[in-house]
């Protein structure tokens, strides 16, 4: 086990090269950043248009932060991430250093945190623009947030090192396995509506509660004690996350290894 | 004095293909050992399990006299791995690359800045400082793989056919950057197709066949193992009467690549060679002395030996 000085050095190691990376790839950034502005923008001014619907205006906001633009920066990016260090060969250079799966793990969680919370202000600020508004406790919230981005990357992993060995591969292991997650996750359509196994298979998807949740601090301003199944739940799956993101870094060496 | 690495009966198993068979090898501290062989003989596979990167069924590597096993990931960074694939981050400036992985191997910040400007410095990368390295040649990203792979001052150097895919200038260049660290003390184990590149490069040779050692031993001792002093290659109208001859001379002959050749028992001058061989079926004939290739050749058996 490595010293946690060279844990937190390789992290933050890991991190920054992800942000550079990101930084220098202006036209994949600019995409980043259209996609959860332009969704915000048409869902909010149908939202704001209709007057049955103004008063979801705030949980839209929650949802479509929760939904689209965490689901394909956090999660699409953790499986871009993975792919593009197969495609370049780089993943059994990192497997012959001695990078802790631990920290290659929290140095994409640190990355991806620092890029959803950009997202954070971008979006609620057109949110805002718009009239929607956050009304819950901002810690809790973050919070929130990172336990979401933690699962996410955790998901990331785990599709990445199974399914998407190259990056034209990203965008088929997302739209197959993330996007039914979305709707389970009560990301389009509300669990109410849903067959009662659904809604029970539901309960097991970390992006039902991660949704559940913001959309209850920020729209709702609901409390930790209201939340505590969710942030239960959520807390959890962190656990998990890290473990599956350990397992798939390691398995990653198996399968790179297949002749 | 233990060697640097000390590889005891390997054996790795792919399905129903046994790719290591007992494979020893012994690299002292300080040698260039080159691993060479045919096409899936299993010298790729002998440096993914030294490198960590693949699990042996049975058999022991040590390093430094302890077994890899026990090391663990602190194994890792005592050696470093510079494969054929040029694996780097090409968004990435040449500097940063380095200090990326400097980084993942715990160098100190003042040691690493001093550790990437001399690499910078050494392997002449300076003035392409401010270039991301998806834009440099493939020549200077080989180069830069290299030294990448030295940030760390390993203590054993693995190259996995580390020219194989830069041109003649790059290459060369690159054999300089190798051969500065062998006369500099750095133990390496190199894979390469290239002979002529083990036979400038390596103190050692160690040829491959079906996943295990078939011959060891420095450049001239393998060279012994050929029964001839020089090479006559030859083209004729007709082979059989050739033949004849050159065995009636006491010649050995083999059939490479469709073409004749001759092992002759003793130097010869091509006026000489030409002489003995005299006949109109004879259209071209060189005489070369006995090269690395010959003794590979001869030691995998990919020549015909003609009876």
């Amino acid at each position: 086990m490595p010293s946690r000085r060279l844990l937190l050095d390789q992290t933050l190691a890991v991190a920054q090269r992800l942000l550079v990376e990101q930084w220098r790839q202006r036209r994949g950034l600019i995409f980043w950043a259209v996609f959860p502005a332009a969704m915000m923008l048409l869902f909010g001014l149908v939202y704001a248009h209709n007057d049955s619907m103004r008063a979801g205006l705030d949980a839209a906001a929650a949802g479509i932060l929760m939904g689209a633009a965490l689901f394909f920066s956090c999660l699409g990016g953790t499986v871009a991430v993975i792919a593009a260090e197969r495609e370049r060969r780089t993943l059994r250079r990192l497997l012959a250093s001695p990078l802790h799966p631990a920290a290659y793990f929290l140095g994409v969680v640190l990355a991806q945190l620092l890029l959803a919370a950009v997202q954070v202000v971008m979006l609620y600020s057109i949110a805002w623009l718009i009239g929607a508004r956050y009304h819950g406790s901002l810690w809790l919230g973050g919070l929130i947030l990172l336990l979401s981005v933690f699962a996410y990357v955790g998901m990331g992993f785990f599709l990445g090192a199974r399914f998407a060995r190259r990056s034209e591969e990203v965008v088929v292991a997302l739209s197959a396995i993330g996007v039914p997650l979305l709707v389970l996750g009560g990301t389009f359509f509300p669990l109410e509506i849903m067959p009662r196994a659904m809604q029970a298979a539901a309960q097991l998807n970390p992006m039902l509660h991660m949704n559940q949740a913001f959309k209850g601090v920020a729209a709702y301003s609901l409390g930790v004690s209201d939340l505590r199944f969710e942030l239960a739940f959520l807390l959890l799956f962190c656990g998990l996350s890290l473990a599956l993101g350990v397992r798939s870094y390691r398995q990653l060496l198996l399968l790179e290894q297949r002749p | 004095m233990t060697a640097a690495l000390e590889i005891d009966g390997l054996h790795k198993r792919f399905a129903a293909r046994q790719v290591l068979d007992g494979f020893s090898l012994h690299v002292k501290r300080g040698e260039v050992m080159g691993l060479l062989g045919p096409n899936g003989c299993g010298k790729s596979t002998v440096l993914n399990i030294v490198c960590q990167l693949l699990q042996a069924d049975a058999g022991q590597v040590q390093l430094m006299g302890q077994p890899l096993g026990r090391l663990g990931a602190s194994a890792r960074a005592r050696m470093g791995l510079c494969a054929q694939d040029c694996a780097l981050y090409p968004d990435l400036l040449p500097q940063e690359n380095l200090h990326f992985f400097g980084r993942l191997h715990g160098l100190p910040a003042a040691q690493r800045h001093a550790r990437v400007k001399e690499l910078m410095e050494s392997f002449g990368l300076g003035p392409y400082a401010a270039t991301r390295v998806g834009r440099l040649s493939g020549g200077w990203q080989q180069r830069l793989h290299l030294a990448v792979s030295l940030v760390h001052r390993p203590e054993v150097l693995i190259l996995d056919e580390p020219t194989a895919a830069v041109d003649v200038a790059a290459r060369l260049e690159l054999w300089r950057l190798i051969e500065g660290l062998r006369d500099s003390g750095t133990t390496i184990l190199m894979t390469s197709h290239q002979l002529t590149e083990a036979e400038r490069l390596c103190n050692r040779v160690a040829v491959m066949q079906s996943g295990r050692v078939a011959a060891l031993g420095t450049v001239p001792e393998l060279l012994a193992r050929v029964p001839g002093q020089a090479v006559v290659t030859l083209q004729s109208r007709d082979s059989g009467a050739t033949i004849q001859r050159a065995q009636g001379l006491g010649w050995a002959m083999r059939q490479r690549a469709g073409q004749l050749s001759c092992l002759l028992p003793r130097q010869l001058s091509l006026r000489e060679v030409v002489d003995a061989l005299d006949g109109p079926e004879v259209s071209a004939v060189s005489v070369q002395a006995v090269t690395l290739e010959d003794a590979y050749l001869e030691l995998v058996g990919d020549d015909a030996v003609i009876e």
